[in-house]
């Protein structure tokens, strides 16, 4: 019966007014009006994907130093056979890690600044949130060492405390560090669409949620968290993709010579291998492509982006 | 142009635009600054050749460049170029620097792939006379010539090796100490194929654990049991981590996370300032040589400015240059001509601090056996080097 309300209420799936150009009108005069916008949208981001995806196809030719055309998938092989493949599920795999974690760790925080805490403490908390953002993010990344290293606060404060008798060493210098700096920069990225999204909830609606019956606990999971899938995803995306694009995390507090993506990247570039450093991009760009069809079927973003144009 | 500053108001209209129009044309092809400088000869006062310098932020000497400016009537526009070669020469090749830069200084290694690639004019050394000055290993630097053509000038020269704390694991003198079992955990080395694989190249060859020619140029069977040999340690745990650049390297020695590393020498000095006691090992293996080269752009040449380009070369390995670098950075030009310039300059520089750091230098070279393998940010097989390295980075 909640459940029924939300779908009631919910100004998301609420009215089912089409977006899309067709529906919305975009011919003829429409279509015209918004013909600027598609020219920069290829312009800008089509034409040079389809150029990274082309040029993916090239080769580097050791002679000359340079990049010869061909129809090659040479580049295609090379990240298979040196282990780069493993490199983009293990960065994705990090991403996803993060992204869950943040969503845990965000969710409730967001929920406990718009439901419970006062005007005066949200601002402080948001401040606390942004305010290591006014520092570099390599200095905020670094000052990880300083924490979880063998002499850091971290394990001092455990030994003082009689919990470890020596350094804890995975705290540093492994997955653990490179995942707690990566929730780190990127959780208040997942907070503040969350928060305001919730912002965004009519009381009424919680009212009528209450009126009806519902426990605390339905109203969060019938109604707040429908109703804050836009945050949800927005913030989701906002992290996934960050976590996916990282590199100093990785570099500060992770093992010897780990990598990410954005290292590979880097390291190919490094020795001009375009066509290679293409490839990977281009499969980082599809497995996002394949991501975002996946979102749009599951969760149905295309329609969240609808209501949000309307 | 003597006219245009002497005697203005002596010639036609039609003659003093031609004149502006031919000066304009020097500013923008020359880089001829027509303005007065107070301490230049008279001639100087009309001709000062302004020259782009693009470098590792390391080799300007700031205020120094006043002294090129007094005795050349060269002013220098120096921009750092971050030292990482493949940005810089990606930059050479497909963005502006050819059109920004005149001169550059990169670590050596790159100069057959750029000249390859069309981006270098070769140095005439007979209008760089102190060349014949510079010491006879730093001329003999195999990567500074292409075809015979000279294309990198090695204006500094140094040798690294092992950074290491002696309370916690002894006097060090090889290269062992990084991959000693008993050190698991506590080691480590720089996260670039640049460095690591020439060391650890270095190590199994003069230990006689694996038949390598040159550790600085290895062939793919040499690379991939050198690579084979850092990816077994790797998956044993022998390292902690792997650094990168100059704050990371010092906060792993003065935290005392690594107990040993390959690295720079100031390391160590960063590390004694932080309270920390620090060594650098004298390894029996002998030192990684690098040296940073000055590279003469092919824009140089379009833009008539080969020559100043000469003159500055030729300046830089004068004495001055040397002195002013060691002073600001501890680096040594490889000439003896900086203590030379500094006995007959001694109100300038203290002779004594150059002669010091000559020394020490010089004694990197020679006190072990003369071996000495110089770093190459472009072998051969570069290549491949990348794609091993991503094979360590995955294991």
């Amino acid at each position: 019966m909640v459940a029924e309300a939300s779908q009631r209420v919910n100004p998301i799936r609420r009215g089912g007014v089409a977006a899309s150009p067709a529906a919305a009108g975009l011919g003829g005069p429409g279509l015209y009006l918004a013909l600027p916008t598609y020219v920069i949208v290829v312009v800008l981001a089509v034409a040079p994907l389809a150029l990274l995806v082309f040029w993916s196809f090239w080769r580097y030719d050791p002679a000359t130093y340079w990049i010869k055309p061909d129809l090659s998938f040479d580049a295609y092989q090379t990240i298979v056979s040196s282990g780069r493949l493993a490199v983009i599920i293990k960065t994705a795999r990090i991403a996803v890690t993060t992204t869950a974690l943040a969503l845990v760790l965000a969710y409730p925080i967001a929920y406990f600044m718009h439901r419970l805490a006062g005007a005066r403490l949200r601002m402080l908390l948001s401040l606390l949130f942004l305010v290591p953002f006014f520092t570099s993010y390599i200095v905020r990344t670094f000052a990880w060492r300083l924490i979880l290293g063998r002499l850091g606060l971290v394990n001092t404060a455990l030994q003082a405390l009689g919990v470890i008798q020596r350094p804890v060493e995975w705290l540093l210098f492994d997955e653990f560090a490179v995942q707690v700096g990566l929730l780190a920069s990127y959780l208040p990225f997942m907070i503040f669409p969350i928060l305001l999204s919730m912002t965004r909830i009519e009381g009424s609606v919680l009212e009528a949620s209450e009126d009806l019956g519902a426990s605390a606990w339905q109203t969060l999971r019938h109604v707040v968290i429908p109703l804050t899938t836009p945050g949800i995803f927005a913030g989701s995306l906002f992290v996934f993709v960050m976590a996916l694009g990282s590199s100093v995390e990785v570099q500060f507090l992770g093992g010897a010579a780990e990598s990410m993506i954005a290292i590979m990247i880097t390291d190919v570039m490094r020795v001009l291998n375009f066509p290679l450093a293409f490839a990977i991009s281009t499969l980082v760009l599809a497995l996002l492509i394949l991501l975002l069809v996946i979102g749009n079927r599951y969760l149905g973003l295309s329609e969240l982006f609808r209501s949000v144009s309307r | 142009m003597d006219n245009l500053y002497d005697h203005p108001s002596n010639i036609s209209r039609r003659q003093f635009l031609k004149l502006l129009g031919v000066g304009g044309l020097s500013l923008g092809l020359g880089g001829i600054e027509l303005l007065r400088r107070p301490g230049l000869s008279a001639a100087q006062q009309k001709q000062t050749v302004q020259l782009t310098f693009w470098a590792s932020g390391t080799m300007t000497i700031e205020q120094y460049w006043q002294k090129l400016e007094q005795q050349e009537g060269i002013k220098v526009n120096f921009t750092d170029n971050g030292n990482d070669p493949g940005p810089v020469i990606s930059k050479l090749i497909f963005g502006n620097a050819q059109q920004l830069y005149d001169v550059g200084g990169l670590q050596g290694g790159a100069e057959k792939e750029l000249a390859v690639r069309g981006q270098l004019e070769p140095w005439d050394e007979s209008k760089i006379p102190n060349y014949k000055t510079l010491w006879p290993w730093a001329r003999d630097i195999p990567y500074i010539r292409y075809q015979g053509k000279l294309y990198g000038i090695p204006t500094v020269i140094n040798a690294d090796s092992v950074i290491y704390l002696p309370e916690k694991v002894g006097k060090v003198d090889t290269y062992a100490v990084v991959f000693d079992p008993k050190l698991k955990g506590k080691t480590a080395m720089e996260d670039a194929w640049i460095n690591s694989a020439i060391f650890t190249a270095i190590y199994l060859k003069e230990n006689n654990l694996q038949k390598i020619g040159n550790p600085g140029n290895l062939t793919k069977d040499e690379l991939g049991a050198v690579m084979e040999f850092l990816i077994k340690k790797k998956k044993d745990g022998q390292f902690r981590t792997f650094w990168n650049g100059w704050e990371q390297g010092v906060q792993l020695v003065t935290s005392q996370e690594v107990w040993a590393m390959t690295g720079w020498e100031p390391i160590v000095y960063a590390a004694r300032r932080a309270g920390v006691k620090a060594d650098y090992a004298v390894p029996k293996e002998g030192y990684e040589g690098w040296s940073n080269d000055l590279l003469l752009f092919k824009g140089a040449g379009q833009r008539g400015r080969k020559d100043a380009a000469h003159r500055f070369a030729n300046w830089e390995l004068g004495g001055y240059y040397g002195n002013a670098l060691g002073k600001l950075r501890g680096y040594m030009v490889p000439t003896d001509n900086n203590v030379t310039y500094a006995k007959a300059h001694p109100q300038e520089w203290p002779m004594q601090e150059q002669k010091d750091l000559a020394d020490h230098v010089k004694s990197k070279f020679f006190s072990m056996k003369g071996a000495i393998y110089w770093q190459n940010v472009r072998p051969d097989n570069f290549q491949l080097y990348e794609e091993w390295w991503q094979k360590l980075r995955n294991a």
